[in-house]
């Protein structure tokens, strides 16, 4: 046994002292700092979960508000909004369930509150419900016309603007101004309703805008006219040119 | 609050065309940035070093030291940009007592601490353990003390005991040049496996990461050993200097043409990103990508490398070629990783608009602490210096 001792490099055995002394070190301290529950259920303290499960409660969710409100429940499931919890207007309503004597919510009846959603924006999907609060029934609460456990409106949106905002603005410094939407769009009344599944259609021919725009289309002079037999080869006509601002400057 | 807002407000006049709010703020700054340049001089300072070792280039062999000395140096600060960067350093040893293997970031602290204890000291240590011995013997005071400490009190300098310590720190060294790689492939690996991100989502990445910290770390010696030995009496050797130049070029060559392939394979595959990181490239980052990135610190100091061996220039000539090459290189390299991390997060998601990155001057994020940490490696140079001499002429025979 010596006799292998003696044969160990000096600097060896030198250098294993220092490991030792980290590795000993390091197996002392540690379970000093690594909490005793750690890694029970996970990489994580298993006395966290009952930490947290006991911090003062604040939402109930929608079922707890469904026991007493059954019959706005049950008009509110079958409307655009059942996907928006109770909560998200009504605020937290733990305490409301626990004493509904004591504690009362509330309901938003200011304008601010819904164009959270629906106030126009570019990147809402198409078809979204979107208004431009400013110049949509200015000062009126939202709720006098609209119901926000069945929101439909009162009256269908007559202008395509109303929900195309954008397309409004471009359509309006263009030269097809004049030209009502359903021109060349063909709507479907339910499209009003249900906009995403019953979509307007677009023109599908090269004829569509030839009507107007090929030589021998009978309209007025000012328009600028092409031969459908050479102009463009088989494209349809919006693939390059964009109707709602043709040839835009 | 009111400076938030004014800060956003800034922010959002540079935005272009449309991004998610939680875009417009970059969550990784400057900080970041200095993180995988440091650790990449660290990789590209120790192959250096081991080209003495393993690959038996001697005229290298005076670079050897203070390879070793840099690599350490600026490894001790590697880590600090990300503990500044996170907050709470006090916390940083727990991923230590509770190592979560599915974590790459975590498992940085077992590659760092692998590379620090198990390579770098250790080759240090078996390389300098006789010339401390000898220094120890006839120094007197705080230094003796302080290398009989550093020694471990080791006194055998026995021709045995030396004999081992040059087998072992061989070994050490072709062991040292797959945790270069670790450490170094690691930091690529992280930003290579971020597939929601297609400008950092690259399995050339950990590749690419590492050729660069290579032509990073070779330029840093370089340079510093140009400035410290044009100050001392024993003045820069030329064929040293050659051939570090040499091995810069081939490293630079191999790293062009990763990024190139890089730069190709992303065309070809013109995914659906193309278009924004296109718009990126000529727009926002062409200053930083396309001037400093590739002419600056790629196709100038490439080209002046060559013309200078190629042409065999007179000595002060390739000497003012190699030092203005190295900086413009470290200057390359730094721009690469900002790129890389900046550029990486300056267009949106939806692949349809821009935000823009604006640096402070004051804070944990700021400017002027980059600039602390980035000097401070070169303090601790000048301290190791003094500790532990690399200089050939205290070297003992």
């Amino acid at each position: 046994m010596l006799s292998i001792w003696k044969k160990i490099p000096e600097q060896i055995k030198r250098l294993s002292f220092l490991v030792i002394l980290i590795v000993a070190g390091y197996l002392l301290i540690s379970p000093l700092f690594i909490p005793p529950d750690f890694g029970k259920y996970g990489h994580f303290r298993a006395s966290a979960v009952e930490e947290i499960a006991s911090q003062q409660m604040n939402y109930v969710g929608h079922e707890i508000c469904a026991n007493c409100h059954e019959d706005v429940s049950v008009i509110k499931s079958k409307g655009y909004h059942k996907n928006v919890a109770c909560e998200v207007c009504h605020g937290p309503a733990f305490l409301h369930a626990e004493d509904p004597g004591s504690a009362t919510l509330e309901a938003p009846r200011g304008r601010s509150y819904c164009t959270l959603c629906h106030e126009y924006l570019p990147s809402r999907p198409t078809g979204f419900p979107q208004i431009v609060a400013i110049s949509h029934n200015p000062m009126k609460p939202c709720i006098t016309c609209h119901d926000p456990h069945k929101p439909e409106p009162p009256v269908t949106p007559k202008e395509c603007s109303a929900c195309h905002a954008t397309i409004a603005r471009t359509l309006s410094i263009s030269y097809h101004i004049y030209l009502p939407c359903t021109r060349c769009h063909e709507t479907p009344e339910k499209h009003k309703i249900n906009p995403r599944e019953f979509t307007p259609s677009k023109p599908s021919t090269r004829e569509f805008c030839g009507g107007c725009h090929s030589i021998d289309a009978k309209s007025d002079k000012g328009i600028p006219r092409i031969d459908l037999a050479t102009h463009g080869h088989r494209y349809v006509c919006w693939q390059c040119h964009y109707p709602h601002l043709p040839e835009a400057k | 609050m009111e400076e938030l807002i004014y800060h956003l407000t800034n922010i959002l006049k540079e935005v272009s065309g449309y991004i998610y709010p939680n875009e417009i703020e970059l969550h990784w700054g400057l900080l970041i940035v200095i993180y995988p340049y440091l650790t990449g001089l660290v990789a590209g300072a120790f192959i250096l070093a081991s080209l003495v070792k393993v690959f038996n280039v001697k005229e290298l062999q005076q670079t050897y030291r203070l390879s070793l000395l840099t690599a350490l140096s600026f490894l001790i600060i590697a880590p600090l940009p990300l503990l500044v960067h996170l907050g709470h350093p006090e916390k940083s040893f727990e991923i230590f007592l509770t190592p979560n293997k599915s974590s790459a970031m975590a498992m940085f602290g077992f590659v760092y601490a692998w590379y620090l204890m198990a390579v770098l000291l250790l080759e240090i240590w078996l390389d300098y353990r006789k010339d401390i011995i000898i220094w120890a013997s006839s120094e007197k005071g705080i230094k003796k003390w302080i290398h009989k400490l550093v020694s471990l009190f080791s006194s055998d300098i026995s021709e045995r005991a030396i004999k081992f310590d040059k087998k072992a720190i061989k070994a050490i060294t072709i062991i040292g040049i797959p945790s270069a790689f670790l450490l170094h492939g690691y930091v690529g690996f992280i930003f290579g496996s971020i597939k929601a991100n297609p400008w950092w989502s690259s399995v050339l990445m950990p590749i690419a990461f590492l050729f660069s910290a290579m032509v990073s770390g070779i330029a840093l010696v370089l340079l510093i050993y140009m400035v410290i030995y044009s100050w001392r009496p024993k003045g820069i050797n030329m064929q040293c200097l050659d051939k570090m130049a040499s091995y810069l070029f081939y490293v630079m060559i191999v790293d062009f043409s990763l990024e190139t392939l890089d730069f190709i394979h992303r065309t070809y595959e013109a995914e659906e990103s193309i278009k924004i990181l296109a718009e990126l490239v000529g727009g926002k980052l062409f200053v930083s990508l396309v001037v400093i990135q590739v002419l600056l610190g790629m196709i100038i100091p490439l080209g002046s490398i060559a013309t200078a061996k190629l042409f065999k220039m007179p000595e002060e000539l390739r000497k003012l070629i190699y030092f203005v090459s190295s900086i413009l290189i470290l200057i390359g390299i730094f721009s690469t990783r900002w790129n890389i991390v900046i550029g990486g997060q300056l267009f949106s998601k939806s692949f349809r608009g821009l935000t823009e990155y604006k640096m402070t001057i004051f804070g944990l994020e700021g400017l002027l602490v980059s600039i602390g940490i980035m000097l401070s490696p070169i303090l601790i140079l000048y301290v190791l210096t003094k500790i532990l001499p690399p200089w050939e002429e205290v070297r003992n025979p």
